[in-house]
């Protein structure tokens, strides 16, 4: 406090020579240090977003030989387009269903797997396999392994007496809820059982102590604490399905009709199938409007502040 | 001093930024030591293997004395047309002949030079393919593989229902049930899209309990673009088409509801595996093999797999090819091609090479090696090397069609099928999908240039 109303009624102007000269090169050098992000940021970051904002306000497409500004046209046509409108509540009933349920299988995994037990090294390794394959890959394994003539998820569901259809138009977006529960689950249960390993074991000793059952431990001690870890594996999982394209793109392609089709599904169409790249931008302007205002609540969620441990 | 640091901070910053740059710079194209390297795009598959064939030849022997090297760039199969989309549209030199087809080439058109000077002869190709690949009288493309449609069927099954009175009075029920007649039944060749949907039906157990398969046909139903040219021959085989004579859409006369109903009714009714809601190309060669089905709507390509014992031991000996059923019999037709890029820093080099591949010499190597040429003297003299150049040679002489080529034409391909598939799995109504699918395509039409 003295010293900030110190600083408050020294104007820079009257600070000694001196000490201006030792300030300068302490600015330079956080600039220098800070370079490579800035240059990183300016590259992969602004810059594209800048030219992405720019290309949403022209009429550029692939045929175009003289981009003209059409103002906010394209966001009107992307606005007015029933099926952007149909992919956004499918990307947000999917992106929501899918954190959630990979949250709680993953929760629940590392639950189970948070003990010792022999085997428990394989069982990891095991457990582990589906996050290691591209989501593309997952995608053709899928499409292989549920083929009706030659898949083998059918035949061993024929083979106990069940005739299912697991593409049914019905139940295709449901089938694609679980593929991306069974490809993810085990990121989440990576993240929320580092979690579990850093629980101190003094805080189950006392609940013990005190005659707490497993069941309010759970609750009461761990959950709790889990609480940043368990928002920062949402958040991650949660921007990972926002973006979902590869496996439903490759199983469904967005269909049947646009059911299935996601944002990303959506601008890939508008960008690179109709070639009209400034209705992509706009999409997808569109789309960080939407969610950008929704960072930082998540963000102060999973960022544990000085205190916050106590 | 500060001043110093601050020109050496920016000069680092700027070699760094220059460095990154230098590192995305794609090299290839280009001449060295008096041989010009060419880049040509294909995706890879039966048509980049075939013509890496043609490629290795001409490097070897022609391309040497030419002065000219050609260098394959095989893209993904599936986002071969995104990356050349992105090129083009950023004028990029880096590759010099692009791989493109009919129903994409005025899409392309911008990022392209006409190339009526490569020598090629029309009558040398098949009429609907070399036509498919000019754009205001200028050709621009040259035609490689042509891909067509088939009836793929078993004949032993179909055989055996023309010859037994039993299976024959078993079939004119069914037809009595799902067309209001009886019918009998016909050799598959000359099958109208009624005998085709009463014949999916007695071949389905959903139908007739005594079918020797599970489902009487396969039907392609996933929303993915290039399933709407197999219904198209439905259509086309009814009588109908996209558009009215004079250009407007036409995607709700009766022909095309009918040609809905026929797909709504084969899937609703089981004769096709409620899996075909997902199912592509991959997906009907499966159930043809599997020997589940009896036939099926399929492209030409497929045929070296099916006929394949190795590939298809269940049905390699028994499966025959008949033209689509209708009446006229129609065919989807495209070509794929390869086309100059305006932007080429080796057009002249580009242009000797594509001379090559426009002579029946190139496209006999290219048939050897395992493409499909889009020459029929050429499928003809070399029968012996794939059998499906027969048919090939005959029916997309005889019976092919192109929908109508237009800027838009892919664009319109993909949303006709979104429109269009919810209609075909029973998931909205016929008519408005139909009036969805009209307008869609009517607002493609009237951004024609």
């Amino acid at each position: 406090m003295i010293s900030s109303t110190i600083g408050a009624a020294a104007p820079r102007s009257r600070r000694p020579a001196g000490t201006r000269r030792r300030g300068a090169p302490r600015g330079a050098a956080r600039w220098a240090l800070s370079a490579p992000l800035l240059i990183f940021l300016a590259l992969f970051a602004v810059i594209p977003t800048g030219y992405g904002v720019w290309v949403a306000l022209t009429d550029q497409t692939v045929l175009s030989t003289d981009v003209r500004f059409v103002g906010l046209e394209n966001f009107a046509a992307v606005l007015a387009d029933k099926a952007f409108w149909s992919s956004l509540w499918f990307t947000a009933w999917y992106t929501v269903l899918t954190t959630a349920i990979t949250l709680a299988t993953g929760l629940g995994v590392a639950l189970l797997v948070n003990r010792r037990f022999p085997g428990k090294r394989a069982l990891f390794t095991i457990v582990l396999l589906p996050i290691m394959i591209a989501p593309a890959l997952m995608g053709l394994m899928f499409r292989l392994a549920l083929n009706g003539d030659t898949g083998v998820i059918p035949a061993v569901l024929r083979s106990l007496g069940m005739q299912v259809s697991l593409f049914d138009p019905h139940a295709v977006a449901a089938l694609l809820v679980v593929l991306e529960v069974v490809q993810w689950t085990p990121f989440t249960f990576l993240i929320i059982y580092s979690g579990l390993q850093a629980l101190p074991a003094e805080l189950y000793e006392a609940a013990a102590l005190d005659g707490a059952s497993r069941w309010q431990a759970f609750v009461d001690v761990t959950l709790p604490l889990l609480r940043p870890v368990l928002f920062a594996a949402g958040f991650l999982r949660g921007v990972d399905a926002l973006r979902t394209f590869d496996v439903i793109y490759v199983l469904t392609g967005g269909g049947p009709g646009t059911v299935t089709t996601t944002l990303s599904i959506y601008v890939y169409k508008q960008a690179f199938v109709s070639g009209s790249f400034g209705l992509a931008a706009a999409a997808a302007v569109l789309v960080m409007i939407i969610i950008v205002p929704l960072v930082p609540l998540l963000i102060s969620r999973v960022v544990v502040q000085p205190g916050d441990a106590a | 001093m500060m001043r110093k640091r601050r020109i050496a901070a920016a000069a680092l910053a700027m070699g760094t930024v220059a460095a990154l740059l230098a590192g995305c710079a794609s090299g290839g194209s280009g001449s060295s030591g008096g041989v010009t390297t060419v880049n040509m795009v294909l995706w890879p598959g039966p048509e980049g293997d075939a013509m890496q064939k043609v490629v290795d030849a001409w490097n070897a022997d022609q391309g040497v004395k030419d002065k000219v090297k050609v260098k394959m760039v095989l893209l993904s199969r599936d986002d071969t047309f995104s990356r050349e989309t992105t090129e083009i549209s950023a004028r990029s030199s880096s590759e010099d002949i692009y791989f493109v087809a009919s129903y994409n080439v005025n899409y392309y058109q911008a990022g392209l030079d006409p190339i009526d000077d490569v020598g090629i002869t029309d009558s040398d190709y098949f009429t609907p393919v070399v036509e498919g690949l000019k754009i205001g009288g200028k050709q621009y493309a040259l035609p490689l593989d042509v891909s067509n449609h088939f009836l793929y069927y078993r004949k032993d099954l179909i055989d055996r229902l023309l010859s037994d009175d039993a299976q024959r009075a078993a079939y004119r029920q069914v037809s009595q049930k799902v067309l209001g007649e009886a019918r009998d039944p016909k050799d598959p060749a000359d099958w109208d899209v009624d005998d085709y949907l009463a014949m999916a039906a007695y071949f389905s157990k959903s139908a007739n309990p005594g079918s020797p398969t599970t489902y009487g046909t396969a039907l392609q139903l996933k929303t993915s673009v290039f399933n709407i040219t197999l219904w198209d021959d439905l259509l086309w085989g009814l009588g109908g088409g996209w558009t009215t004579k004079s250009g407007k859409a036409d995607l709700t006369s009766p022909q095309a509801k009918k040609a809905m109903d026929v797909y709504r009714t084969i899937y609703e009714n089981k004769w096709t595996s409620p899996d075909a809601a997902q199912a592509e190309y991959a997906e009907t060669n499966s159930a043809l093999e599997s020997g589940d089905v009896a036939f099926a709507m399929q492209w030409s390509s497929a045929y070296s797999e099916l006929t394949d014992p190795t590939k298809a031991p269940k049905v390699a000996h028994t499966i025959a090819v008949a033209p689509e059923p209708g009446d006229p019999h129609s065919t989807h037709v495209h070509a794929l091609a390869v086309a100059l890029n305006k932007y080429s820093k080796n057009k002249d080099a580009a242009k000797t090479w594509l001379k090559y591949l426009a002579t029946p010499e190139a496209m006999t190597a290219y048939a050897k090696a395992g493409g499909i040429p889009s020459m029929p003297k050429v499928l003809a003299d070399n029968v012996d090397v794939n059998a499906a150049f027969t048919p090939i040679a005959d029916q997309v002489g005889k019976y092919g069609y192109t929908p109508p080529l237009f800027t838009g034409t892919f664009d319109a391909m993909t949303q006709l099928t979104e429109a269009l598939n919810p209609g075909w799995v029973g998931i909205s109504p016929v008519d408005e999908v139909l009036g969805d699918a009209n307008t869609k395509l009517q607002s493609q039409l009237d951004k024609r240039k």
